[in-house]
């Protein structure tokens, strides 16, 4: 059976693609699919710190492309999962050092052993997106509730609409925040759904542990209390075709909450 | 007297204020000694109030409070009663003299060695300054290995301290096992094999912060099956190559993320590498500051070629075709990166990166 190659990607930096792009793969592969990681920001590298996984990259990307090794020989095991994988950017490269056959390529080998390619798109529309894009048959847009990321966000759908190949794309909202979505200083993920016309595949909230989870170079989705890791674990059931309903991001509520919901119905009622 | 509350900083080879206030903060920093009662060594130095002041605040700074002060020096012990600390004259001397006779040793071995490797450029550009941080590192080093050396040599350190005093002193007098003692120093430098999911190993040599490079490769590490095959760059010749015969990059600068620094000879970096970086050279490879890319000694195959650097937090070593990686979870971070200096040298031993102290061999 053929796998799926699925490209993380999102126009604007810094909205979360490689977090993203780490935590689904490590859920995918917590739930006993293969998986392998391609990091296609060549010279600016990052999902190997964000696994842990910084140490044991001896082969890169541009190794591969260039023959002086074997595809196998460039993938970096998971140091606590098996059927995750790794194949890391050359951090002393640019761009340029991989083009868009080539890296196509890359994925239809991999497409064969694994049941999981995830790319990790870098940020832009130039050749490091082209590249990323050019052997995918999935897309994740990745988006923040923000004005900048969703104009961003736009032109990645549209880009992505015009490749051949990608069938399908859905959008993840990420770090929402629903305290601020409820005093009307963030746009709704309702909204964002709205202007972007795009079907949704999950809704992450923001979490302080992602810091601390990015500095130690283990994803979040490990954490079982955190909600965003809860939330990414939800949306690689999603890639996995099962139905889940969106995870209940607001803040637990407080008793004086309750009591007033519970008064307001019996006004209405 | 002594029991578990008190810890024993030994500062007699430390002659002005400014290297005892340095060499403490080094020591007090390096373990936790949050409440404990210090019991100062001084030598002969004359120190007036403001310096003893100065010292206590020091101390009291860590959580610690000082205790008693050992001196010869009568003026400065009766200062320090004057200021309520208790004062004593140095007791046990023997043991003193034997110590300070094995760290004399290992001084002059480093300075033999440096010979040996004729590391010129290291030696006329820093020469000077090297010797005196020594006395400093020394020091911060006693203090860190004290306990493992204690407990490799098969004494308890919760023992109270006369009987840690006998036992010591019977293993200096007896060669055989001041041998032991060696050996187990060297053994807690070699590289530890699996140990992937010890936890407490990682702790253990996040402390001692040597030696605990491992072997690139497990099975588990990487998919490949027949990694070994391949040459990295160029097929390695097994001709020995003498590295002072080779011409020396000097790089004064610091060499960060996605920069590659490769040479035919030998480098020497006055400065920091920063992960991400990569050095390369056919000869040696010295950092003056901290190493946190990756090096790569000897890559066309000269087995002797060596790494040093004044802290080595490599995230790969290698040495002509070996491999070695930073264990996980032994990163230092950049807040504490340049507190602490113990150079280290990292070379082959029976085709396996060793790093080694590079004052005591």
């Amino acid at each position: 059976m053929a796998g799926s190659v699925i490209v993380i990607t999102s126009g604007k930096g810094g909205v979360g693609k490689t977090t993203t792009s780490a935590n689904i793969g490590t859920a995918l592969a917590h739930m006993g699919n293969k998986v392998v990681l391609i990091d296609t920001d060549i010279g600016l590298r990052n999902l190997d710190l964000l696994l842990g996984l910084e140490n044991r990259i001896v082969y890169t990307i541009v190794d591969v492309v260039e023959e002086r090794c074997k595809l196998k020989q460039a993938l970096v095991k998971d140091k606590k999962n098996p059927n995750l994988c790794l194949l890391a950017a050359a951090q002393t490269r640019d761009k340029s050092a991989v083009d868009a056959e080539q890296l196509k390529d890359i994925c239809e080998q991999l497409k064969k052993d694994f049941d999981y390619v995830l790319v990790d798109c870098p940020a832009g529309i130039e050749q490091g997106f082209q590249n990323a894009v050019a052997g995918a048959n999935e897309a994740i847009v990745v988006t923040t509730p923000e004005m900048s990321a969703i104009r961003d966000a736009d032109r990645i759908i549209g880009l992505l609409e015009s490749k051949e190949g990608v069938e399908k794309y859905r959008l993840l909202v990420n770090r929402v925040r629903p305290k601020l979505i409820k005093s009307n200083d963030m746009m709704g993920v309702d909204d964002v759904v709205e202007i972007l016309s795009c079907d949704l595949i999950g809704v992450i909230p923001e979490d302080t542990n992602i810091i601390t989870s990015t500095n130690k170079g283990e994803p979040v989705v490990n954490d079982e209390k955190s909600l965003a890791g809860q939330a990414y674990l939800n949306v690689a059931r999603r890639i996995m075709g099962e139905d889940v309903p969106l995870l209940d991001i607001d803040e637990p509520k407080t008793l004086l909450d309750k009591i007033k919901k519970f008064f307001a119905k019996k006004a209405q009622g | 007297m002594y029991d578990n509350e008190f810890f024993v900083v030994d500062m007699s080879s430390c002659s002005s204020t400014g290297e005892i206030i340095n060499s403490l903060s080094l020591a007090l920093e390096t373990l936790d000694h949050s409440g404990k009662r210090i019991i100062l060594k001084l030598n002969d130095s004359n120190l007036n109030q403001s310096q003893l002041l100065s010292i206590q605040s020091l101390i009291t700074s860590y959580g610690c409070i000082l205790d008693t002060i050992e001196t010869l020096n009568e003026s400065t012990a009766r200062i320090a009663e004057n200021m309520n600390i208790a004062t004593q004259k140095p007791i046990e001397k023997r043991v003193e003299s034997v110590a300070s006779d094995v760290s004399n040793d290992g001084f002059k071995q480093f300075s033999l060695n440096t010979e040996d490797n004729n590391s010129i450029a290291l030696k006329d550009v820093n020469g000077l300054h090297f010797e005196a941080d020594l006395d400093a590192i020394k020091n911060q080093q006693e203090n860190i290995d004290i306990k493992s050396d204690l407990r490799q040599a098969g004494i308890n350190p919760q023992e109270d301290f006369d009987s840690i005093e006998k036992q010591v002193i019977s293993q200096f007098q007896n060669p055989a096992k001041n041998n032991v003692l060696e050996d187990n120093f060297i053994n807690q430098n070699k590289v530890f094999e699996n140990q992937q999911d010890n936890q407490e190993e990682y702790l253990d040599a996040e402390k001692n912060s040597i030696g605990v490079y491992k072997k690139a490769y497990d099975e588990n590490d990487v998919t490949a099956d027949d990694w070994e095959e391949v040459d990295f760059y160029e097929t390695p010749t097994n001709e020995p190559v003498v590295s002072d015969t080779k011409s020396t990059t000097y790089i004064n600068q610091t060499l960060r993320s996605g920069q590659i620094l490769e040479s035919e000879g030998n480098v020497v970096i006055i400065g920091d590498c920063h992960p991400g970086s990569e050095v390369r050279a056919i000869g040696d490879i010295t950092v003056w500051g901290v190493l946190s890319g990756i090096a790569h000694a000897g890559y066309k195959g000269n087995k002797n070629a060596k790494v040093r650097a004044l802290k080595m937090n490599a995230v790969q070593l290698r040495i002509a075709n070996c491999y070695s990686r930073r264990p996980d979870g032994t990163n230092i971070p950049y807040i504490i990166r340049s507190s602490i200096f113990t150079p280290e040298e990292a070379r082959i031993v029976d085709n396996e990166i060793m790093l080694f102290k590079i004052n005591q061999n």
